[in-house]
């Protein structure tokens, strides 16, 4: 087990330095100059040069390279084009909110996505079973974008019981100690401000979690019939045990092993996710802040965000696995 | 039991918690978030909209016009020769840090923008700022700028000399990058300052939420009497249908950055009004003369009467778009109302078409080296406010041309690319625009057309042309420079040298609450004369 872990964590090397060639790549990858593109319409040459050696695209690529890692493993993602802040600090300030809304997503995904598998699969092609489908379905091919406006259009504009973006109200006189606000208006009992908060999340983490939320309910529902139609299955049964006890002691902690895997793997999504949930609610988080940032040509800060997701994603996907093996004694890695 | 109780209560009271009132505020929905809050380093809309309200310049736009009214001076006077200007400054007036606001405070703001040694000019720069506007408004930093001296004559008197007459000097001055700082808190805040401003305007700045919102609160002591609401708060919604959401269900009071189709939904909303900001933005199509076609008049003429403008503008501008008829929108004291645009007509262009060689239609080009290639036609990959949704238009324009035998194809590129292309004199025939940045003419006309053959220009070279802006932009009397843009612009339409295809006037959305909102072309509107009922 200890083996297995080392050797899985190595592995993570080569895939980092994969995705920091790819990161740094795609300034260049991009057409066009980047400065010309910052400046716009009343770029002047001298102004283009000027910009040019700012951002040492007059150097040769190899040494941009060698430069950029050797920041980057200092812990320098470099500053804000366009504000020049540093970055890394700008990153970490806006992280919380990103963190807040995925974890509200995947715990509604996670609490509503088994029971709706489970049953699913006890209650095989019954009419349960067939809206639980057709809503799974329905919910992987939803565009969030569509079903961010959607949400906010219904339940802000025409019911107006929600509101239709934001983490707090305009106004709302708030220090939060953590930018965890829910955290710190719970630690600071704070209660005006935690209904607020909760107010304000409800919209993005149901947007942000329906696709994760319908694939946790298909591969629950897959992977419990597997399960469900093995032999100790039918022993179980055949004791006498409830149909409960059955399928919740017996089948169900079998099952959610693969389930686990596809949650671990569903925090890149959520990520990914992010940045549209986030920009249609103003949600200010890391994923409006890349949105931003691709917009205006901030190239420092879509490299440096890209790095860090792909850092956070590498290291969930390394967690999984280790916890996989962890709560599976039966597996064996030689 | 008790739990789902507990639960049930909970979701109830989250979702119908009131919404707290919002009287004495003003919520204004902007379309991002600010670059950052110091004038005298930005240069865009969304940051100029805020720091419009903490600071003042000399002097100001009046109204929604872009003729200039006393601001933190009360009067001046320039030297008959139009080199020396006298400014009075206002006196009593205090920057929101309690230091007062006298000339000496002027003179230091000056020379920060001015002499690329002073110490908070040059830390800017270091830390990668530029003071674009100062460079390109008055020619630049040091011995190369027109301005030659500005000096404190007395404690409330300014004087600044020039080098040569500039004529747009106080349109320049009017300037929101021209707003004056406070001294003290630039030198305590340094490159910081942006975000932390102090200046002498209506509001005070009071806190900035990354990604979210900008707070300011009024300033009571305010010169031009106190605003007539407590606080402004600016949010920064992205999205356009969501911005316009959050306006019906009373989030916001105010947004820009409506999209044209949206327009007509808010015209139904009772509950909402539309306002429209002078137009101060013209969209053009442009020729490339190293193009052996362009070159003849007759085919440029024949393009100016194939192109259905008034169908465009009614069809793709969701109504606020006017039709183009010369490159200064009309908004502008420059623009010449004598001038008569070519009218649509089909048969004509084709007479001139044919009169040019071309009976059987243009559909390929040649080139500088005689070689033939097809005819395309470039489309912006963006939307601008001159040209909202350049793609549809210029379908519609290529529909008209072909109707009169021009074949194009119709192409684009990545933004960078494109306006790359431009600049080295690429493209064969394009589409782009302009929007006002002062309200000169010299602003629109100038950059354009001072250079003849410039490759940015696509190489359009009408030396008189340039010789009549250059002589408008020396001249001291306005009525004279009046006369001299509109003889530009004649100029310019008789030679069909470029086809100004729309102006558009971007709508702002209001709720029916807010009263003394007034659009300004510049888009930099005060907020101190807006009240919230």
């Amino acid at each position: 087990m200890r083996r297995y872990a080392i050797q899985r964590s190595l592995t993570v090397i080569p895939v980092l330095l994969g995705v920091s060639v790819l990161v740094f790549g795609f300034i260049h990858l991009i057409p066009g100059d980047p400065a010309l593109t910052m400046l716009g319409e009343r770029a002047t040459p001298e102004k283009v040069t000027e910009v040019r050696a700012r951002l040492g695209l007059d150097r040769p690529i190899w040494q941009q390279y060698g430069i950029y890692i050797g920041r980057v493993v200092r812990g320098d993602l470099g500053v804000s084009i366009v504000r020049g802040d540093p970055v890394l600090a700008d990153l970490l300030r806006r992280f919380p909110a990103t963190v807040e809304l995925a974890t509200a997503a995947i715990v509604l995904a996670v609490a509503l996505g088994i029971p709706i598998g489970v049953a699913s699969a006890v209650w095989r092609n019954s009419i349960v079973d067939s809206l639980a489908r057709l809503w799974a379905l329905t919910g992987v091919s939803m565009p969030i974008f569509w079903l961010g406006l959607m949400l906010a259009w219904f339940f802000g504009v025409e019911l107006r019981v929600l509101p239709t973006g934001f983490r707090l109200d305009t106004g709302t006189t708030f220090a939060p100690w953590t930018n965890f606000v829910i955290l710190d208006a719970t630690l600071q009992g704070n209660w005006p401000v935690l209904a607020d908060a909760l107010r304000h999340l409800v919209l993005p983490a149901a947007a942000l979690a329906t696709i994760p939320l319908a694939i946790i309910a298909r591969m629950t529902r897959a992977s419990m019939l597997e399960v469900l139609s093995r032999e100790y299955i039918r022993t179980a049964e055949a004791k006498g045990l409830s149909q409960a006890a059955v399928v919740l002691r017996h089948a169900l902690r079998n099952a959610l092993l693969p389930v686990l895997t596809v949650v671990g793997l569903q925090v890149g999504h959520l990520l990914a996710g992010a940045i549209l949930t986030e920009t249609i609610f103003s949600w200010p988080g890391i994923g409006l802040w890349v949105y931003e940032s691709i917009e205006s040509r901030d190239y420092a800060i879509v490299q440096g965000a890209s790095l860090f997701i792909a850092v956070i994603v590498v290291g969930v996907n390394l967690m999984t696995d280790l916890l996989y093996a962890a709560v599976d004694p039966r597996i064996k890695y030689d | 039991m008790r739990l789902s109780r507990l639960a049930l209560l909970l979701v109830v009271g989250v979702c119908f918690t009131p919404m707290p009132a919002l009287a004495q505020t003003f919520v204004f929905g902007a379309q991002g978030e600010p670059v950052q809050l110091d004038p005298a380093v930005i240069t865009d809309g969304i940051s100029s909209r805020i720091t419009r309200q903490i600071f003042d310049g000399l002097v100001r736009y009046r109204g929604s016009t872009t003729e200039v009214e006393p601001a933190l001076a009360e009067k001046w006077e320039v030297s008959r020769d139009g080199r020396v200007w006298t400014f009075q400054l206002r006196r009593n007036v205090k920057f929101h840090d309690d230091t007062p606001l006298d000339a000496a405070a002027v003179v230091w703001n000056f020379e920060r923008w001015w002499k690329s040694g002073h110490a908070q000019h040059e830390n800017q720069v270091k830390a990668g700022q530029t003071f674009e506007y100062w460079e390109a408004q008055f020619g630049g930093f040091d011995d190369k700028s027109v301005v030659t001296k500005v000096e404190a004559v007395g404690t409330h008197t300014l004087r600044i000399t020039l080098k040569d007459p500039q004529a747009p000097f106080l349109a320049n001055l009017a300037m929101f990058v021209f707003d004056i700082a406070s001294p003290r808190a630039v030198e305590t805040s340094g490159t910081e300052f942006g975000k932390r401003p102090v200046g002498t305007g209506a509001f005070k700045f009071v806190e900035w939420k990354p990604n979210q919102e900008v707070i300011l609160e009024a300033n009571p002591d305010y010169w031009g009497g106190k605003p007539k609401v407590k606080r402004v708060v600016v949010r920064n919604i992205k999205d356009n249908s969501q911005r316009l959401g959050a306006l019906k269900a009373g989030e916001i009071h105010a947004m820009e950055g409506l999209n044209p189709d949206d327009v007509a939904v808010v015209k139904r909303d009772s509950s909402l009004q539309l306002l429209l900001r002078p137009t101060n933005t013209t969209g053009y199509i442009a020729f490339n003369y190293k193009v052996k076609e362009f070159q003849d008049k007759r085919v440029r003429h024949a393009f100016a009467h194939a192109i259905n403008k008034k169908a465009i503008v009614d069809a793709l501008y969701g109504g606020t778009g006017l039709v183009a008829t010369q490159f200064q929108p009309p908004s502008l004291w420059g623009y010449n109302r004598e001038l008569r645009d070519f009218e649509y007509s089909p048969a004509k262009a084709q007479e001139l078409l044919r009169q040019a060689g071309f009976a059987q239609g243009l559909s390929d080009i040649t080139g500088e080296d005689g070689k033939k290639e097809p005819l395309i036609f470039w489309y912006m990959s963006r939307s601008r406010p001159y040209f909202p949704n350049p793609k549809e238009i210029a379908e519609a324009m290529a529909a008209d041309l072909a109707k009169v035998g021009i074949k194009v194809e119709l192409q684009t590129a990545e933004w960078a690319v494109y306006l790359d292309k431009r600049k080295n004199g690429q493209l064969s025939l394009y589409m782009l625009g302009w929007t006002g940045d002062n309200g000169d003419p010299d602003n629109f006309l100038c950059y354009f057309f001072c250079q003849p053959g410039a490759s940015r220009e696509g190489f359009y070279a009408n030396p008189a042309l340039a010789d009549v802006l250059l002589r408008a932009q020396k001249a001291v009397s306005q009525v004279e420079r009046a006369r001299l843009y509109r003889q530009a612009e004649q100029m310019l339409h008789d030679d069909v040298g470029r086809l100004f295809i729309a102006n558009n006037q971007p709508p702002l959305a209001f709720s029916k609450r807010v009263k003394g909102y007034v659009p300004h072309p510049t888009g930099s509107e005060y907020f101190h004369t807006v009240e919230v009922q």
